[in-house]
């Protein structure tokens, strides 16, 4: 048993009180903004500009979010985002997986130069090179395309890292086993390689989707127009066409930010327990 | 294992009595290569090959607004260090490395005053981690435009808030004193519980023992967690130091939704610069030149930590 559970239950002191005050105060705080995100999507238009907010909404409004999904685009933003996403997901477990194998399993010249090829690609965001790139696509008419806003994001040095150090962390034993029993290489992989480091792919393709989700830099500059404009961008650009003037419809933007993280959010209360420890094991290597 | 290649060499012998173009063994070597090759070719395409590609331009006078361009060696390099650039590029530096110094104090300090407040295990401190982890899961552009309405002059929450103890109505990003402060609290906000998380796991892992020593010969809470829980934390904070400064360098996000780059320049980080230069002037010539300063600091400081973090960090736990 934990030591901190036993001295709880023998009495507990000022400061163990103060602490859950403290805490709860905190909680609260960290816990405002989404709340009033949500308070204010539900509002009256006329609600939202009075000088002393309303901490609850004093009229219903669900309208506000039809008004974003179809008079703002909302449902073709969500579309793209879960097409661009998917796209960039399969991609980069794909390749990423592959690649994991050959430089943890696989015997090659120059095995370990290339992966510190790899490694060094981490060194070197999209913000950096997104000039050539946006070039590279506008030459091949990708601009505006899934595939302008997928294919820069293919390939993920981070996922290749994390699933190389998983495939290395398993004894080699077992790979043998497979090839005893017959197995090629993409048997190895997926019958013995991917089972066994389940934990490690679940949590690295979690922060992926996330990643992929919540794309902003690359999305803006490939797809401008509305036709593959994503729902981060879509978002900001709410704010853009309707704040111009005043604030009448910060509760059509919230109910906006509220579409945009409503995914996430859920697949958060799901998946709690992995997405936490996630980042930490991330921490760990 | 060799067994199985013993074998498929006996069986495929007869069918191939000519001597083969590549032996079994460098077949399977170059099947293991294939392997690695989609992801080598893509990190070529779109990682190496734009690099080179940026040295290039930034000896160019390339903008796109015009269709021909011809090198002009190091002019851009002059504009950028000597020329009208400069006063731009340093302004810039100095709000991305403050800002990039706020976003590592919030994740050092805040994440290691929560881990404290929360430590807690219990059913009810567990759901309020959970709730403060979850702002890292909100979208940026959600996170945003929700801190543009809080924040907002004249019907932002904060401002009711702070008039209620008397306070003014501050026009929060509108103003050089305060605009790259907002972008931060927006941050702050983000930040806080993936640093409490990152910190409480790496708590976790302290053995116990540690801590029953030193009560045993005296020290009390506090000398506990500067003589034992912060030395052993140590490749924890370094971790964060690293990844925070690195991922802090690349904000744009937040600021282009929040000021973009505004008031007169006052949050034009290092990446809106660059983004500006090539998306809102088109001046590739420009933009790669800044892009490429940005490639050399980002090396530097990824070489400089790798290099201090060989010697420097209690691994001891």
């Amino acid at each position: 048993m934990n030591p901190e559970t036993a001295i709880r239950r023998k009495k507990h002191g000022f400061g163990y009180h103060l602490n859950t005050v403290v805490a709860v105060l905190i909680t609260i705080i960290m816990l405002f903004p989404l709340y009033w995100m949500l308070a204010t999507s539900v509002k009256s238009a006329e609600e939202v500009q009075r000088i002393i907010p309303t901490l609850f909404p004093h009229s219903f409004h669900p309208e506000n979010y039809f008004n974003v999904l179809t008079r703002a685009n909302f449902l073709k933003y969500y579309w793209n985002t879960i097409v661009m996403t998917a796209g960039i997901l399969i991609l980069q477990v794909g390749t990423g997986t592959l690649a994991a194998y050959g430089f943890a399993c696989g015997d090659f010249k120059g095995r370990n130069v290339l992966f510190y090829v790899v490694l060094g690609a981490l060194m070197i965001p999209l913000q950096v090179t997104f000039i050539p790139i946006y070039i590279m696509c506008a030459n091949w008419n990708l601009t505006d395309t899934f595939l302008g806003l997928i294919l820069p994001e293919a390939v993920s040095a981070y996922y290749i890292f994390m699933m190389r150090n998983s495939f290395l962390a398993i004894d080699q034993s077992y790979v043998d086993a497979g090839r005893i029993d017959g197995l090629g290489r993409f048997g190895i992989i997926w019958n013995v390689l991917v089972p066994m480091s389940k934990a490690t792919i679940f949590t690295v393709t979690l922060v992926t989707f996330s990643n992929g989700w919540n794309a902003y830099f690359w999305p803006k500059i490939i797809a401008k127009n509305e036709v593959r404009r994503v729902l981060t961008v879509g978002l900001a650009q709410l704010k853009n066409t309707f704040a111009g003037q005043a604030v009448s419809n910060y509760h059509e933007i919230m109910a906006g930010a509220v579409l945009a993280v409503l995914p996430l959010i859920i697949l958060f209360l799901v998946f709690q327990k992995y997405m936490m420890t996630g980042y930490s094991k991330a921490a760990m290597k | 294992m060799t067994d199985v290649t013993a074998t498929t060499a006996v069986a495929e012998a007869p069918a191939a009595p000519k001597k083969p173009l590549l032996t079994q063994r460098q077949k399977s070597k170059f099947i293991d290569f294939l392997f690695v090759l989609p992801a080598l070719a893509l990190l070529a395409l779109f990682t190496y090959y734009p690099i080179a590609k940026l040295f290039q331009i930034s000896l160019t006078d390339w903008n796109l607004l015009k269709p021909e361009w011809n090198f002009v060696g190091l002019k851009n390099w002059k504009w950028l260090f000597a020329g009208s650039g400069a006063k731009y590029l340093w302004n810039s530096l100095k709000v991305t490395f403050l800002y990039s110094l706020g976003e590592i104090a919030a994740t050092m300090v805040g994440g290691i005053c929560l881990a404290l407040l929360f430590k807690r295990m219990t059913r009810g401190f567990s759901a309020m981690r959970a709730i403060l982890f979850v702002p890292k899961y909100v979208a940026m552009s959600s996170c945003a435009v929700v801190f543009l309405w809080i924040l907002n002059t004249d019907y932002g929450v904060l401002n009711y808030l702070l008039s209620l103890i008397g306070v003014q109505p501050v026009d929060w990003l509108n103003q050089e004193s305060t605009a790259l402060l907002s972008v931060l609290m927006t941050t702050c906000w983000r930040v806080f519980g993936y640093g409490m998380m990152i910190y409480l796991s790496a708590m976790m892992g302290i053995s116990p023992q540690y801590y029953e020593a030193a009560s045993l010969d005296g020290a009390n809470s506090r000398e506990q967690f500067f003589k034992i829980t912060l030395p052993l934390l140590s490749p924890t904070t370094l971790f964060l130091l690293v990844t925070t400064f690195l991922s802090s360098m690349k904000v744009f996000q937040s600021v282009d939704i929040l000021t973009q780059g505004g008031p007169a320049r006052s949050t034009e980080v290092f990446v809106y610069l660059i983004y500006k230069y090539a998306m809102v002037d088109f001046r590739m010539d420009r933009a790669a030149t800044s892009a490429v300063m940005f490639f050399v600091i980002l090396l530097c400081i990824t070489v400089a930590t790798m290099k201090y973090s060989n010697n420097s960090v209690n691994y001891d736990a």
